[in-house]
């Protein structure tokens, strides 16, 4: 995680942010689901996401939506405050896949100081899991 | 004498179809339009063709277009390869079959759905055990699918080696659009683009963007070769055949070559251009215009340096100076080219060059034009013909 | 359906438009710091506005704030939704397009707005409306409707804090898909693309079976010990056919590449970095390049390649800076 809020003035479009890769574990997609109180039997019990024709238990879209956020601010910093997350839903993630997240600066808005950031999560198996934009707001002034 | 086929046939004929993204019907439906326009333009009957040249990926039988043309008996056909490398390729073989008396009046046709049928964007893929499945499995698993892709990769080289930036891209994509914003048959007709648009466009495969790639486009067009003689006695001025040649250069594979000592260069078009000059006695300095393929931008500069209008490497230079645009040196792609007009494998580049020589050219040039280069597509086995005003 | 049953069918579904899903409540926890920082512990979330009292204090924030993402958080109802979930106007409406073969869901859009950063102490309240139904439409998973939620959440003071749009697409499953038709918000195709193999004939498939077990092959000329890439069944130099192969180190170095934008097919990852690699051998291959950022990739870059498993089928040479 970046300290250091970015400073508006500091990030153009084109701008690339760091890959992430995140190992996506039972624990993860478990604890994620418990943490967001989405109990839905789907992402705990292996026997629940086989009925609806899954290998296993997959991660809920409020864990999705978490992790598309955390990516975003660990490069913006701190001081940087999320204003909206689009996302479209692709390929599940279960356990034992590798999501790899990118994310590019695709605009700016220089009167609401707001910044757009085209994210992407692929996990290494079954292709696209996420995609989507975060708009978020950076101090002007250090 | 010697063996050449320089001037031993002539163009007296063009026809095109309306370009479009989804013409509604059959291919076999363009072709035959395509045909009829051509043979109109000269004055001929449909009786009158007894040869017939496509490429091998056309989907139109030789025999159906005959049929729904109304032709008489056929005495050539013949068909060339490797995607839009065989435009002027097609040139070539009407022009032997006429010199050597096989046929007396050949139609070169292309017709395809390139956009609401089989879109050439949408890659290869590994259905069939061919020879060019086996050839594109070395690439298809690695995502290395669409001609973009591959056109990157030289492209990417040819930067590396000679200094060129996007700026020569643009100039390319932009002239074309320029042209293409005046010609009421091109797709892009009145729709310019500026540097900050040609900047912000999406990127397809790096350095590539979407301003430096060709349409796809429905739709067709035909020329009709005859000899020289017969040329005389019809009703456009005939546009004779100066020289006309094809390559496929050692170690060649079909958009792939990229196992040469140097990749970003075109060994095949340098032979083409060598052959085809020698034909003729002319050089880079007879040439007053030209149609150069575009189905990629930068593919232009580096035939620009095949056909010697400047050296290797210094394509860049030559257009920065403008000279593709309608007052320049060379201009180039007067109709919008594939990147603006539309994309018909290059065949809609041989009707204009034609336009070029006849001074029908809806962009013509206030210079008289007395020869005009055209190319084929390149990546693949290609070639160019020089087509030239008959005295 | 016949054409009655559509027209009964449309007209129930559309009854629903404009339906709250009951009455604004309010979430079962206010915002507090406990589960605040069991997110962030699973998400990964390091961000001291979340966690760190004393430098969220010092922050222009001058206190915690919790995660944007956790808005809808504040408004689920936990453990009871694996026992009975309540039957709602939503839940109803599901019903009745699975009562007419709608029966697969699939989540396929989330659009959140965050008006205010939330902190320890508000008092989240919600409010869904059934805002819209898009269909039927033609989608890669059958013919569906997409049903359109908007969720607003309001504070103590009845001041907007955020709203989400959900949608769900609700499909009729190909037949050999029945089976997996229910349920999961997120359940999607189960057959995951792969990358398109080359096909296998006599003059490759040994070098690609090579690279099922790990290795890559180069193959050389037994009578004049030429090496080629790719392989042929005769030697350009000499003319031979007979040849044996030697195992490339994969040392090698950048010789050219692209970074492939678009289109994108299904079953490879974008963005996708596929290079022509100078092996120290002498011959080139083409694979991809990964393991750093597209933009880093240069001509005359060493890398070093290893072959991987990139998807459930398929094993690649893939090349990472040295």
């Amino acid at each position: 995680m970046n300290r250091e809020t970015l400073r508006y003035g500091g990030v153009a479009v084109g701008d690339r942010l760091p890959e992430l890769k995140i190992d996506i574990t039972t624990g993860l997609i478990v604890g994620g689901a418990i943490a967001s109180r989405d109990f839905t039997p789907v992402h705990h019990e292996t026997k629940a996401a086989q009925d609806v024709g899954l290998p296993d238990i997959f991660m809920n879209i409020i864990t999705s939506n978490g992790l598309m956020g955390r990516f975003v601010t660990d490069w913006a910093g701190p001081g940087a405050t999320l204003k909206s997350i689009d996302l479209r839903l692709g390929a599940p993630n279960v356990p034992g896949v590798v999501m790899t997240v990118t994310g590019e600066v695709v605009a700016k808005d220089d009167a609401a100081g707001t910044v757009d950031v085209s994210v992407t999560g692929e996990n290494n198996v079954w292709g696209t899991h996420m995609a989507g934009v975060v708009r978020l707001e950076l101090p002007k002034e250090a | 004498m010697e063996r050449n086929i320089s001037d031993r046939a002539a163009i007296v004929g063009i026809g095109s179809t309306e370009f479009s993204k989804d013409s509604g019907r059959s291919e076999l439906s363009l072709a035959a339009e395509a045909v009829k326009a051509a043979l109109d333009d000269a004055g001929l009957e449909p009786s009158d063709v007894d040869g017939m040249v496509t490429f091998t990926i056309d989907q139109n039988e030789e025999v159906d277009v005959a049929r729904a043309v109304g032709c008489n008996d056929l005495t050539f056909y013949s068909r060339v390869p490797y995607g839009g490398g065989a435009a002027t390729g097609c040139v070539l073989q009407a022009a032997m079959a006429v010199a050597t008396g096989i046929a007396d009046t050949v139609v070169v046709y292309r017709a395809l759905n390139g956009r609401s049928g089989h879109r050439y964007s949408k890659g290869v893929s590994g259905d069939l055990i061919t020879g060019s499945a086996i050839h594109y499995g070395w690439y298809m698993p690695f995502g290395l699918l669409t001609p973009a892709s591959w056109v990157a990769t030289f492209t990417q080289r040819y930067m590396h080696i000679t200094g060129c930036t996007v700026d020569a891209f643009f100039e390319v994509a932009h002239s074309a659009r320029m042209y293409a914003v005046n010609n009421p048959a091109a797709f892009f007709y009145q729709r310019p683009f500026d540097r900050a648009e040609y900047d912000a466009g999406k990127k397809i495969c790096s350095p590539l963007k979407i301003y430096d790639c060709c349409q796809e486009s429905d739709g067709g067009s035909a020329v009709i070769v005859t000899t020289p003689e017969r040329a005389r006695d019809l009703k456009q001025p005939g546009v004779l055949i100066r020289g006309v040649a094809q390559c496929s250069a050692k170690d060649q594979e079909e958009m792939t070559s990229f196992y040469r000592p140097e990749i970003g260069c075109l060994p095949e078009m340098d032979i083409a251009a060598k052959k085809a000059y020698a034909q003729c006695g002319l050089s880079a300095a007879d040439i007053d215009a030209a149609v150069i393929y575009d189905a990629f931008s930068p593919i232009v500069l580096w035939q620009l340096e095949s056909w010697g209008f400047c050296k290797p490497g210094e394509a860049k230079d030559f257009v920065a100076d403008g000279a593709l645009r309608i007052d320049g040196r060379l201009p180039t792609n007067t109709h919008g080219g594939q990147l603006s007009e539309a994309y018909i494998h290059g065949v809609n580049g041989i009707v204009e060059a034609v336009r070029q020589v006849r001074g029908t050219s809806v962009n013509q040039p206030r210079k008289t034009i007395n020869h005009a280069l055209v190319t084929s597509g390149v990546g693949v086995p290609t070639g160019g013909a020089i087509l030239g005003r008959m005295g | 359906m016949t054409p009655e049953e559509v027209s009964e069918f449309e007209a129930k579904i559309r009854a629903y438009v404009g339906r709250e899903n009951g009455p604004r409540q309010r979430g079962k926890d206010d915002v507090n710091l406990a589960m605040i920082r069991h997110w962030a512990e699973v998400i990964g979330d390091e961000n001291p506005a979340y966690t760190d009292p004393d430098y969220a204090a010092r922050s222009r924030r001058k206190g915690i704030v919790a995660p944007a993402t956790m808005l809808q958080i504040w408004s689920m109802e936990g453990y009871p939704m694996c026992q009975s979930p309540k039957v709602d106007v939503q839940r109803e409406l599901h019903n009745v397009f699975e009562s007419y073969g709608y029966t697969g869901t699939l989540g396929t859009n989330t659009r959140t707005e965050f008006y205010r950063e939330l902190r320890p102490g508000d008092q989240v309240s919600y409010h869904t409306i059934i805002d819209n139904i898009v269909g039927p439409k033609k989608t890669g998973r059958g013919m569906g409707y997409f049903i359109e939620t908007v969720t607003t959440f309001t504070d103590q003071n009845d001041e907007p804090v955020g709203r989400q749009v959900f949608r769900v697409l609700k499909f009729v499953p190909p037949p050999q898909d029945a089976a997996q038709a229910g349920g999961g918000q997120q359940a999607a195709a189960v057959e995951a693309a792969t990358r398109i193999a080359s096909p296998r004939g006599h003059d490759n498939a040994w070098w690609w079976e090579a690279v099922d077990r790990g290795r890559v092959l180069i193959q050389r000329c037994k009578s004049c010990g030429t090496l080629r890439h790719p392989p042929r069944p005769m030697c350009g130099e000499c003319q031979s056919i007979e040849w044996d192969s030697i195992e490339s180190t994969l040392d090698g170095e950048v010789f050219s590449f692209t970074e492939i934008s678009y289109p994108r097919f299904p079953g490879y990852p974008y963005p996708l970095v596929v290079g022509v690699i100078q092996l120290a051998e002498g011959t080139r291959l083409v694979a991809g390049i990964t393991g750093c950022d597209p933009s880093a990739v240069h001509i005359g870059m060493k890398v070093k390649g290893k072959v991987e498993q990139v998807d459930e089928k398929t094993w690649l040479p893939q090349f990472y800076p040295v």
